[in-house]
């Protein structure tokens, strides 16, 4: 049977790549996809989720758009990384579909009682909206099977020198989440930033059929080139990690540990403070993943691209 | 030549074998011990700095410092280096005198006033030296550099965020790494590879009533709480950052830019080191990030020697 899986998140280069392989995937049914401010407006992000839907031709699952800023503060975007559109580099047309009239919260609640199975949710952004439909929906939260989120790291930060950028941007909806009870995969830095694809691998992706992998491939040489700047040797696929923990959890390494959020740090807010060694004697609730067989997340991504193509041809 | 040191500390079980390998390296010129609360309570640690000074036989002045952290409460460390500080090692009185002058008065009587430079070397909380800039601003001509065995790139040791030296005075820890001094931190990222195992300690000299034998001791003690802790063999904090000083090409460095968190719920005393240099400020401190450990135990078999003749 199919996990069933909502997608939240703010596309975003690496959260568009990881919608698609989402819904390429045969073990994963996704039943909503919402959209939240973070890499950019949450204007931009809802347009730019049913864009890269709408060009994959998959229009049959409900965009709800959501918080356009964090719980408490005011929003951080990231245009340096992302550019001014939030994803900059291929051309995309227009959507091809509405989205939900439905807000995200509402698309979230709707979908989870409907549901006869838990849900897995699949945060790529800040976590705004799963803290709100924690707050709105506390009866609902028996019914969310697991949380696999990319953000947070166990060591150091990419925003500011303590703090990834999704935890960054609303550390109060990460603590609200964090301290939920609901079982958490922290996708971080630690892992995504082993699970790059290197430039020969962009090439393949470009070569391997379909309009699809070549958007792809498009999404990547723009996400490539600031992260080469910052001195990587390819370019880290952030977002996917969430969603192939999912697919094929064998190709990552992890450790269940205590993870608190800071939210009151002069230097240090939006840290994920990870117990590595126990200290707290706390509850560890978070499956902390720390490596990839990067190879064969790299032949995963490409065989999700070649769903599209064979879709494409009507094989 | 011989380089002028002073070295601030809290004896303290590690703080034992780091003063040790200093007294025993002929590279060093030792003008002064200072102690500070911190593994134990300020008089704790001070008893113990004169016993050890004495028991070496070393003509230095002792002096006592701060009694508690800047802001904050006392937190010890008990747990680690026992009720007297000094783990299962019972050492004689002291003979040389307890000294009325403060830790911070004697930093600054050595350097500014007699128009000399020391390297600070530093194996606890930074209270004694906080205290001191904050009382003598000039004290930042008499400093030529600061090696301290403090803080973490990565995760802590006392909280999951922080490292006990730093933790246990941030504020102060903040002050310093604020002050201009050019700084080594010898931290968890270098301390931790910096490991002894158990036939390495065993191949010690070790003559009895000498400094090998009071390290050995020490070691062996340190050992057996470590290995307690997964660790694979005795954690040398300290002495990690003595030998950075008599060695240096022991120690890997990065200059990176780093600061104290102060008022975190989780985070405070963390050393935030911008190891992706995203804040694109200038590097303050020369992090230690690995050590050359077959070098380090090299060095401390050979100080440790030195007390045999």
């Amino acid at each position: 049977m199919k996990k069933p899986i909502i997608m939240d998140c703010d596309p975003g280069h690496d959260d568009a790549i990881a919608l698609l392989m989402a819904f390429a995937s045969d073990q994963l049914e996704v039943r909503a996809v919402t959209t939240v401010g973070g890499n950019q407006t949450s204007g931009k992000t809802l347009q730019n989720a049913m864009k890269v839907l709408g060009f994959a031709g998959i229009t049959h699952v409900p965009v709800a758009a959501g918080a356009s800023k964090p719980l408490v503060r005011e929003l951080e975007i990231a245009p340096e990384v992302h550019g001014d559109s939030g994803l900059d580099g291929p051309e995309l047309p227009e959507p091809t579909f509405s989205a939900s009239p439905l807000s995200a919260l509402e698309l979230m609640e709707k979908v989870i009682s409907e549901s006869q199975e838990p849900i897995t949710l699949v945060p790529t952004g800040p976590l705004t909206n799963i803290a709100r439909l924690l707050i709105a929906a506390p009866h609902l939260k028996h019914k969310i099977e697991r949380i696999s989120l990319m953000g947070g790291s166990a060591v150091g930060g990419n925003w500011t020198p303590a703090a990834e950028f999704n935890i960054m941007v609303d550390p109060e909806a990460a603590e609200i989440v964090f301290e939920s009870g609901i079982p958490i995969t922290m996708c971080g830095l630690d892992v995504t930033h082993k699970a790059q694809i290197l430039d020969h691998e962009i090439e393949e992706l470009r070569q391997q059929g379909g309009k699809v992998a070549v958007m792809v491939a498009e999404l990547l040489d723009f996400f490539a080139k600031f992260h080469q700047e910052m001195g990587f040797e390819g370019c880290p696929l952030h977002d996917p990690c969430a969603v192939a923990w999912l697919i094929k959890p064998e190709l990552f390494t992890s450790q269940k540990l205590h993870v608190d959020i800071e939210t009151c740090g002069e230097y240090t807010d939006g840290a994920t403070v990870v117990d590595i060694h126990g200290i707290t004697g706390k509850e560890k609730q978070v499956d902390v993943v720390f490596d990839v067989h990067r190879k064969a997340f790299i032949q995963l991504l490409k065989d999700s691209l070649q769903y599209y193509h064979q879709r494409e041809v009507g094989a | 030549m011989k380089r002028p040191v002073i070295i601030d500390c809290d004896p303290g079980t590690d703080d034992t074998i780091a003063l040790v390998m200093a007294f025993a390296a002929e590279e060093l010129d030792i003008k002064a011990v200072t102690t500070v609360a911190g593994n134990q309570t300020a008089d704790k640690t001070a008893v113990n700095g004169r016993k050890i000074v004495s028991y070496l036989n070393k003509d230095v002045p002792v002096a006592q410092g701060a009694d508690k952290p800047i802001m904050r409460p006392l937190v010890t460390a008990a747990h680690v280096h026992g009720e007297s500080g000094m783990g299962p090692v019972v050492l004689p009185e002291a003979s040389i005198p307890e000294l009325e002058i403060k830790a911070w008065d004697l930093f600054y009587k050595l350097t500014v006033d007699k128009g000399e430079k020391v390297h600070l070397i530093t194996l606890g909380p930074l209270s004694n030296v906080a205290m001191a800039l904050m009382k003598y601003p000039s004290l930042q001509e008499g400093i030529e550099g600061i090696t301290m065995m403090a803080g973490s790139s990565g995760y802590g040791n006392d909280t999951p965020a922080a490292e006990y030296n730093i933790y246990a005075d941030p504020e102060a820890a903040r002050i310093v790494f604020d002050s201009g001094i050019p700084i080594t931190m010898v931290g968890l990222d270098c301390t931790h590879k910096a490991l002894l195992t158990k036939e390495e300690i065993d191949s010690m000299a070790s003559t009895p009533g000498t400094g090998a034998k009071l390290a050995q001791d020490m070691m062996n003690h340190i050992y057996g709480f470590a290995t307690r802790f997964g660790f694979d063999g005795a954690v040398m904090h300290d002495p990690s950052a003595v030998a950075a000083v008599i060695q240096p090409e022991l120690i890997k460095t990065e200059p990176y830019h780093v600061v104290v968190e102060t008022k975190g719920k989780y985070t405070t005393g963390k050393t935030v080191v911008d190891v992706m240099r995203v804040t694109k400020k200038e590097p303050n401190v020369n992090v230690a990030l690995d050590i050359d450990r077959e070098g380090f135990v090299h060095l401390v078999k050979r100080l440790l020697k030195s007390y045999e003749s």
